[in-house]
């Protein structure tokens, strides 16, 4: 799993050293933001049913004709599935918070993702509108701090642009 | 290879859950500093504790540099002494990054039997580890022995916390433990 300390050991380890100073200070950086980006995973995990329900209100809202027959949130079972993976979605986000990585989200979210949406016939649109609105909802100081807001930003940033 | 915070991740995700309980990981952030003196320590030292630990090992079993022993001729010394200095490498990795997963992969995963087809003694490799563990908490807790160590007495800087790390000593010691558990 990506993340910072891995990739330093990673590394030191391809090059057979100890962990020098430099690999200290680059650990040392990432515990430096840490803080920030727990206090952005704990408060998007506490809320995650919310705000994947917005988010997902939002991109129906924005695309009514899937609720058309035929389309992708047709059926109710479509229907728990469009929220289902808008939540997966942000569940990663959070573990990636937690990480200081992307390693969850490309692991889990953006690998084989294009070849599953396409084999579907999906439309990353609506996906790409439900995080959109996750993104410019958050409110510091109202939902978080700014610098958890910023990291959690980066992170939808980083999934909408996988998306599109 | 796993650190402490993808190792909650990894869990997590087995239930599709977001993480519930961030206390330990808080902690882990806020004690950050004190892991990386930890792991400077080992590394600053590294070669002196091998060295040592080797020396030590030897010194309680002679035959291993007589003819016929393990550590003789010289080539077979330095494969000794290589080997030393692997095992402290991913203790370190391992305690830098919080989780067993870079030593248990890496370096432990096939040692045992690795050993047993070069016809490495099992007794002599767990003395080298067990001298290590104890070099390890001495340089961690930054405590060393003025009356044994004499003239060689090296510290790395005065301590900072009262319980001089009681806590990364423990987790040290417990990568070391496993090193023995697997070669034995």
């Amino acid at each position: 799993m990506k993340s910072v300390v891995t990739t330093v050991i990673a590394a030191a380890d391809a090059a057979g050293r100890f962990p020098s100073t430099s690999d200290l200070e680059s650990v040392q950086g990432s515990l430096q933001r840490a803080a920030a980006r727990m206090e952005a995973a704990e408060k998007l995990s506490g809320n995650l049913d919310n705000v994947a329900k917005e988010a997902y209100d939002a991109c129906i809202a924005k695309y009514p004709y899937l609720n058309n027959a035929g389309e992708a949130n047709s059926s109710e079972t479509f229907k728990t599935k469009c929220m289902r993976d808008v939540k997966h979605y942000l569940r990663l986000i959070s573990y990636s918070l937690v990480v200081g990585g992307t390693g969850p989200l490309d692991e889990w979210g953006i690998a084989g993702q294009r070849e599953v949406y396409r084999a579907l016939n999906l439309p990353t649109g609506p996906y790409v509108a439900a995080l959109s609105f996750a993104r410019n909802r958050g409110c510091a100081p109202r939902d978080m701090s700014a610098q958890a807001l910023t990291e959690y930003n980066a992170l939808v940033d980083y999934v909408i642009n996988s998306l599109s | 290879m796993l650190d402490a915070f993808s190792r909650a991740v990894v869990s997590a995700d087995a239930s599709t859950a977001p993480i519930g309980d961030l206390s330990a990981l808080k902690a882990f952030v806020a004690s950050g500093n004190r892991r990386l003196d930890a792991v400077n320590a080992i590394a600053s030292n590294a070669s002196c504790m091998v060295s040592d630990a080797i020396a030590g090992m030897i010194c309680e079993n002679q035959g291993l540099i007589q003819a016929g022993g393990n550590c003789y001729p010289n080539r077979r010394m330095a494969a000794c002494l290589r080997d030393g200095e692997i095992v402290l490498r991913y203790v370190s990795y391992a305690l830098l990054a919080g989780d067993a997963s870079v030593l248990d992969d890496r370096c432990l995963n096939g040692l045992k039997e690795t050993y047993a087809a070069l016809g490495v003694p099992a007794t002599s490799t767990v003395r080298a580890v067990q001298i290590m563990k104890a070099q390890a908490a001495a340089h961690i807790q930054d405590d060393p022995s003025e009356a044994r160590a004499g003239a060689r007495l090296r510290k790395m800087g005065s301590p900072v916390v009262n319980d001089r790390c009681a806590s990364l000593v423990a987790e040290a010691s417990s990568y070391f433990d496993r090193v023995i558990s697997a070669l034995g």
